[in-house]
């Protein structure tokens, strides 16, 4: 048992204060989504990648020969914690490329596919940017009742259909790609295949979709008659539902990040309170204590997984436990830290340079943010769903 | 990072957990809870006999030379199979500050007596208010020659009327910060002056009401500088709220496994509850909390024993236990539904201990202040990078 980070973990995370330093605006604070945004915001998220893309920590955990460092797990847990510290942008290149395209496809893809999109991934460049097509008007958590389809046709598979709440799409090189090749399948899940598909494609359109405090994060994305050829293919024809899951499963480990972000967000807040003279109201004295308890603990919990993997036990189910659990300490801190702020919490983060804007807009942000969160890469009910029938071994409850 | 225990470790849990499930079936708890000792001299016996009461007593006088890792270890399974004893008052109230201030013939004569021969020791601190802040502390000590005369009255002293020995918090100075002005005593429990009456628990753990009324005790039993004590009861309630969050840790991890399996094997509809949403994100909610209390004073016991504790971690364990034995023993009933709320059902020998096991270490109210004032003295990361 230890509670503490070992020597060369301590070493990168003070590497990577320096590069903080060196690099990022001082005080800065990272919102979600806030990236995808405006175009400011992409260009200095993509300057920011190709710097870490130099020091090899955009994609610390891959084989030096795919441009990682070969980092172990704890050094990639303190970079995901530093970058959401500090709101380090880029390091997600879009939503998915470091994420989990590359990382399956160090697992699934074919030599030439591990040759062709990992690279631009790795050197932190536009064309390693992607997006993530899953969700459907009519499958959304029912992921598996999906119905844009492909169909070969040669050297060639033709796409038709529609993706929506697709974060990215707009700014993506690429998607990764979830659709139908059999629709004759026994079960939904199966017939299933993912293709990288070029957002260049004659037939693709993306049209923005804006989110009710008006950001524009996601999209639709239509295929008419989109031709993909065959060797963009990830895996085997069919089996597409077994990638999406090795996928999801790096999607869902976010927690560590998330609640280093929220302890980001959590010191400004009790800065704020300090400086504003409100540290002697007992009931602010007391949120702030509770909370610092909900965010220790959420760091400790988000460990679990990782301390399990190095003993080679996989916890498939922490990792939904843990998004629903930051979403509920996001809803938390967002519902304190705009009490707190007060009045000053009805300005819109859009204005966020405005004189009377506290914070940067940061708990603005987040109050209206947490709640995309709390539904993006599966919703907080749909995450107990699974706690409750893999990691509880209850029968399914839908 | 590592979360993993060694393989001696693993066998202090294993050897706890069997002697707890051979010697105290949920049966005896529920005699026990009819039995004004509130505890099993024999079962007590075989403890001492194990060596667990010597857990962190070093081998010169009798002890197992521990640390606080096996004791964490040993307390959460004690917690986790509902153990009615005085350990916990003995151990961790009154040995650690023994260990940590006794003089080396105190420690020879009193640590050997736990140890060897399981000495019941019980921490005499709380009076009216009950709040372990320094102002509940009024029972007056008035030197004497080289002694001192105690007079007033403690409150909720654990196992009060099967105590051996008590230590007692005092006031020896009356005027300026109440923090100074507090002495500790060592003080037989059977001394001229002691007068024990029973307050009635829902817990039925033997807490008493101790009056002393002109008791006489001699100036070497003094637990540390004259003056001086508040320093001492500090230390002891910080390890009393991580020591008692981690026994409830494995009491709200017991009743969490209990409540699982009832929701599997429960049936209506032609179902298990279990089955149902609500039930299983209910049951998810608990599972979150549970693993947290867990890891949370894993970590406050590991810094503890490292020697890279803080206050505010030390209060975090213990606000968390606080709620979530509250809560996984309340949801933990209304899951079960009214055979829950029977004595037939083991969750209730848990749920009876909840308002004890709060208080014990200390309220929420008080260890919230507590980080709240470590917040307020805190400087982040980001203002050590940029000086503001």
């Amino acid at each position: 048992m230890n509670f503490l980070f070992g020597e060369k973990e301590e070493r990168l995370r003070s590497e990577i204060r320096e590069f903080v330093k060196e690099n990022m605006p001082p005080d800065y604070i990272g919102n979600m989504f806030v990236e995808e945004e405006s175009d400011e915001g992409w260009d200095f998220a993509m300057s920011m990648a190709r710097k870490m893309a130099q020091k090899k920590w955009l994609v610390m955990s891959w084989p030096e020969e795919y441009g990682g460092m070969g980092a172990s797990t704890w050094e990639r847990v303190v970079l995901a914690e530093e970058a959401a510290y500090w709101g380090i942008p880029g390091l997600s290149m879009g939503i998915s490329g470091t994420a989990w395209v590359g990382p399956t496809l160090m697992i699934s893809g074919t030599k030439d596919q591990q040759d062709r999109f990992l690279p631009p991934i790795a050197a932190g460049e536009p064309d390693g940017v992607w997006c993530t097509g899953y969700s459907e008007p009519d499958a959304g958590s029912d992921l598996a009742s999906l119905q844009t389809r492909a169909v070969r046709d040669g050297n060639e598979y033709i796409i038709n259909g529609q993706k929506v709440w697709t974060s990215c799409a707009h700014l993506a090189r690429w998607m990764w790609l979830i659709c139908r090749t059999n629709s004759d399948a026994k079960k939904k899940h199966q017939g299933l295949s993912i293709f990288m598909v070029d957002m260049r494609s004659e037939g693709l359109t993306v049209n923005p979709l804006r989110n009710l405090v008006g950001g524009h994060v996601f999209n639709e994305v239509f295929f008419k008659d989109v031709r993909v050829p065959a060797e963009n293919l990830v895996g085997r024809e069919n089996e597409g539902w077994h990638q999406l899951m090795t996928a999801l499963g790096f999607e869902r480990g976010i927690a560590i990040s998330f609640t280093a972000s929220v302890r980001r967000k959590f010191d400004a807040l009790v800065e704020y309170v300090k400086d504003a003279g409100l540290m002697s109201r007992p009931r602010v004295r007391a949120q702030l204590a509770d909370l610092a308890v909900d965010i220790e603990t959420a760091r400790l919990l988000a460990y679990e997984p990782v301390c399990l993997a190095e003993e080679g036990i996989m916890n498939v189910h922490a990792a939904s436990r843990d998004k629903a659990n930051i979403d509920h300490l996001h809803e938390k801190l967002a519902r304190v830290g705009t009490e707190i702020l007060g009045a000053y919490s009805q300005l819109d983060y859009l204005h966020k340079d405005s004189k009377w804007t506290k914070l940067g807009g940061t708990f603005e942000h987040l109050y209206y943010y947490n709640v995309g969160m709390a539904i993006a890469a599966g919703t907080t009910y749909v995450q107990k769903n699974i706690v409750g029938q893999f990691g509880l071994q209850l029968p399914r409850s839908y | 990072m590592d979360y993993t225990f060694t393989k001696d470790q693993e066998m202090i849990r294993k050897s706890a957990r069997e002697f707890f499930i051979k010697e105290c079936p949920k049966d005896r708890v529920r005699e026990l809870k009819d039995d004004p000792q509130a505890y099993d001299p024999l079962m007590w016996k075989k403890m001492v006999d194990l060596g667990f009461l010597g857990l962190i007593i070093p081998e010169m006088y009798g002890g197992m030379q521990g640390d606080l890792i096996e004791l964490m270890i040993f307390t959460e399974e004690l917690g986790r199979n509902l153990v009615p004893c005085p350990f916990f008052g003995t151990v961790v109230e009154c040995t650690v500050p023994l260990l940590k201030f006794g003089t080396d013939p105190q420690k020879q004569k009193y640590l050997t007596g736990i140890a060897e021969k399981g000495a019941i020791w019980s921490l005499a601190q709380a009076e009216q208010v009950a709040d372990f802040e320094a102002e509940d502390i009024n029972l007056t000590a008035e030197a004497d020659n080289g002694n001192f005369v105690l007079n007033g009255t403690k409150l909720f002293v654990p196992y009060a009327a099967e105590a051996d020995f008590f230590i007692v918090a005092a006031r020896t100075n009356k005027i300026g910060d109440p923090r100074e002005g507090v002495t500790l005593f060592i003080v037989e429990a059977g001394a001229e002056g002691i007068g024990i009456e029973a307050m009635p628990t829902t817990a039925r753990d033997c807490r008493g009401e101790v009056r002393f009324d002109g008791v006489r005790v001699t100036g070497d039993n003094v637990l540390g500088e004259q003056d001086q004590g508040w320093t001492i009861l500090d230390t002891v309630l910080q390890h009393a709220a991580v020591f008692k969050a981690v026994e409830m840790s494995g009491g709200a991890q017991a009743v969490f496994d209990l409540t699982v399996n009832y929701a599997r094997e429960r049936k209506q509809f032609n179902k298990s509850i279990g089955s149902f949403q609500a039930v299983q994100h209910k049951l998810v909610d608990l599972l979150t909390l549970v693993d947290g209390l867990k890891y949370l004073v894993y970590e406050a016991a590991w810094h503890m024993n490292n020697g890279t504790s803080s206050r505010g971690l030390n209060s975090m364990a213990k606000v968390k236990a606080n709620a979530v034995y509250h809560e996984v023993c309340h949801h933990g009933i209304v899951l079960h539904g009214a055979i829950g709320w029977t004595e037939e059902m083991d969750i209730g020998l848990y749920h009876i201990k909840t308002k004890a096991a709060q208080f014990d270490g200390g309220l929420s109210t008080l260890h919230l202040e507590r980080i709240a004032a470590e917040l307020e003295a805190y400087v982040p990361e980001y203002r050590k990078l940029y000086p503001g």
